[in-house]
């Protein structure tokens, strides 16, 4: 709410930008990974290099929260509320699926699960911010 | 918990957005507390009080002391 409108645009920059080279690494990591044979160590770093515009994107992410009003801050916290047992549920009726049917790791791996937690975390905000509309 | 916030910024004639600067807060918040879906926090609070130059309890009255009152 302080912050000056340079602040705020340049925030928004580091911010969104961190996010795209995110994401493009996360997709290119995917594809190298897929596509090209490479070295055990190669694999490793390939796969570990999205955590370096993850961790900005997360400082940018924090600083973000802490600018925030108390409402907003509250309508945060109520959306992790909703989005950790959503979470928690997913994974345990997976598990448990896993056991009922064998379902394949192959389908449901670690790389389509996690899209379902930042899902659940939007869920969380639309139903907290319906709340206090 | 009842409040006075509609009534008192009617009285100034500002907007939710006006007060909301002024008290360093978004539009959406002065909203929330003035249709009583969120209750400030004390500092907050105080911050409105300070800014209409009235008491807290000008401002916010618990549903008890309401009924009190009927």
């Amino acid at each position: 709410m302080d912050k000056s409108n340079a602040t705020s645009v340049r925030d928004a920059v580091l911010g969104y930008g961190s996010l795209i080279v995110w994401a493009i690494c996360y997709i290119g990591a995917l594809f190298l990974l897929r596509k090209f044979q490479l070295e055990g160590w190669v694999r490793v770093a390939i796969a570990l290099l999205p955590i370096l515009p993850f961790v900005l994107f997360l400082s940018m992410v924090l600083a973000e929260i802490r600018s925030l009003d108390e409402l907003w801050r509250r309508i945060h916290l109520e959306a992790l509320a909703i989005a950790f047992p959503l979470a928690v549920l997913l994974l345990m009726i997976l598990g448990l699926m896993e056991l009922a049917t064998g379902l394949s790791p192959n389908d449901w791996s670690y790389r389509h699960v996690w899209i379902f937690l930042p899902i659940f975390y939007a869920i969380g905000v639309l139903v907290s911010v319906r709340r206090y509309k | 918990m009842k409040n006075r916030l509609r009534v008192l910024r009617a009285e100034r004639k500002w907007s939710q957005a006006d007060l909301a600067e002024q008290l360093g807060v978004s539009r959406q918040t002065v909203n929330a507390i003035e249709t009583e879906k969120y209750e400030p926090s004390i500092s907050l609070a105080f911050k409105m009080a300070h800014l209409f130059e009235t008491r807290i309890e000008d401002i916010f009255q618990s549903d008890d002391n309401s009924n009190s009152e009927t």
